[in-house]
């Protein structure tokens, strides 16, 4: 009982980081980043390369993985989504699509990673005992992780000027550029953030799950409902959605089949959102 | 000053301004009358870099302000107070009005002084300052809205219908307080329907109608004027 509570905490703490960067994302740009998942997966695979390639460890892999995304993501933007920013909402959101396959694509590719799956050790090894309660290091390494990360994205985002403008530019652009806020800037950083957070997440469970191309494609549909569940451009709702999820995930699996998490995961988010159709965080407006 | 030379904007093949002549000397209050879609806020828009013009020029003190880069236009001393307030709602007051000085944020002994300012100028901010501006009254947060474009330390203030759905009386305070702010060297282009209000502070003022300039004249000018008492006075 207690075990699957930290299995929940893990893993909500994995969908948390996710689902943060893809609501940022939404809120300041107003577009859903279908390609979040292949940043995600593409975290996974960088870490691997890191590690494989130029064998250094564990944690300056993750790090050199998140500043690849960042850059990566930041990139997208300024190719991908700041071109299309007037154009129909229909367009940016296909050519996200369409980046996601793409990068699926790219890293299924014999000559790049090939479509098998790859696994990372794990950097530490073995079981810990808190009380009765063994888990892995790794689970205990993920929920320390993700929850140093989060509060140091809050300190940003509500401490530091830089961070204000994400929120100013989601609460009213037009308010923002009348300030004197370069929005294009603000759109690449948040972009940036929001790729590193994605490949933190991935590097810190791909010791736990295998390391596949379509890994993004899952974890695409699980951050989409979480920050759906939570209300689109919430920051609260992203990480209140995704505990909600992990745990209705992960109890669901333990007491009534695992075969049906995911079915009891999305059964959630039906009645949520059949309650409070903006969500739970977003503004009844 | 503010020059603004033949300026036409168009939206699509909508034309909302008609080659404007306009200009505004340092230190002066000038009022822009004109209904609703006469071209007021579309004027502002192109002023603070937002629009960018489909012909002619608007400058002040020489600077280009129709770069399209709405951030040089701060910086080179032309802010905002838009109609609709934009203000960022589920921030706090005192947040809105440190992101209103975003251009000197390598000031922040600057920064603040003129938060000092902004709360002499509008004593009833101080007990909101911790509070979501959304949360505040219409006339308070048409408060954080004048105060947060002086954070940006202005040579010029546009502002656009600050009276709008205000009660009277606030109205009054919300004028007041755009005197002194000019009393202390500040420039001010006040776009209004409001005729009353606005000319009692003006010094100048135009008429706009249908994106063109119809009449303009000194405060006794327009407050005698027939065509101004009547449209605009409801005399």
């Amino acid at each position: 009982m207690l075990q699957q509570l930290f299995n929940a905490l893990a893993l909500g703490g994995v969908y948390a980081l996710v689902a943060l960067g893809l609501t940022l994302v939404y809120g300041v740009m107003r577009v859903p980043n279908f390609a979040h998942g292949g940043l995600y997966m593409l975290g996974a695979y960088l870490t691997y390369a890191a590690l494989t390639g130029l064998k250094v460890g564990y944690v300056p892999a993750l790090i050199l993985s998140a500043l690849g995304v960042a850059l990566l993501a930041a990139l997208m933007e300024r190719v991908i989504f700041h071109p299309l920013r007037n154009a129909p909402h229909v367009h940016p959101m296909i050519a996200a699509i369409g980046v996601l396959f793409f990068l699926e694509a790219l890293i299924s590719h014999p000559k790049v990673f090939g479509p098998d799956f790859k696994q990372i050790t794990e950097p530490l090894p073995g079981i810990v005992n808190l009380g009765g309660v063994t888990l892995t290091w790794q689970r205990l390494l993920i929920i320390a992780a993700s929850v140093l990360v989060m509060l140091g994205l809050n300190y940003f985002l509500k401490r530091t000027l830089t961070g204000a403008t994400i929120e100013a530019m989601s609460q009213n652009r037009e308010g923002a550029r009348l300030v004197g806020i370069n929005t294009n800037r603000v759109g690449m950083l948040t972009f940036a953030i929001s790729g590193a957070l994605a490949a933190v997440a991935a590097s810190l469970i791909a010791p736990i799950n295998a390391v596949t191309p379509s890994m993004g494609e899952v974890m695409n549909l699980k951050v989409f409902a979480i920050i759906i569940l939570g209300g689109m451009g919430s920051v609260p709702g992203a990480i209140v959605g995704a505990f909600l999820l992990a745990f209705t995930e992960v109890f669901g699996g333990f007491y009534i089949s695992l075969d049906f998490a995911d079915v009891i995961g999305f059964a959630m988010l039906v009645v949520v959102l059949a309650l409070r159709p903006q969500g739970l965080f977003r503004k009844g407006t | 000053m503010l020059e603004i030379r033949d300026l036409t904007v168009r939206y699509g093949a909508f034309t909302a301004l008609h080659a404007l002549n306009l200009s505004v000397q340092r230190g002066e209050i000038v009022v822009l009358l004109g209904a609703n879609g006469a071209g007021k806020s579309t004027l502002f828009r192109t002023l603070s870099g937002l629009q960018r013009p489909a012909g002619g020029s608007a400058t002040w003190n020489g600077t280009s302000l129709t770069t399209g880069r709405p951030e040089l236009n701060v910086a080179s001393g032309v802010a905002q107070c838009p109609e609709g307030r934009l203000l960022f709602p589920e921030l706090s007051v005192e947040k809105n009005l440190r992101l209103g000085a975003f251009v000197h944020r390598r000031d922040p002994a600057g920064t603040a002084r003129e938060l000092e300012r902004a709360y002499d100028l509008f004593p009833a901010l101080i007990e909101k300052r911790h509070a979501p501006a959304g949360s505040l009254s219409g006339g308070q947060q048409q408060m954080v809205a004048i105060a947060r474009a002086l954070m940006a330390r202005p040579q010029l203030l546009l502002l656009d219908e600050p009276s709008l759905g205000l009660a009277p009386l606030v109205v009054e305070q919300v004028f007041s307080a755009v005197q002194r702010v000019n009393e202390t060297g500040v420039t001010v282009l006040l776009a209004e329907q409001n005729a009353f209000a606005a000319l009692s502070i003006a010094h100048r003022g135009y008429v706009l109608e249908g994106g063109r300039l119809t009449l303009e004249g000194t405060q006794q000018d327009l407050m005698t004027d027939d065509r101004v008492r009547s449209a605009y006075l409801g005399v």
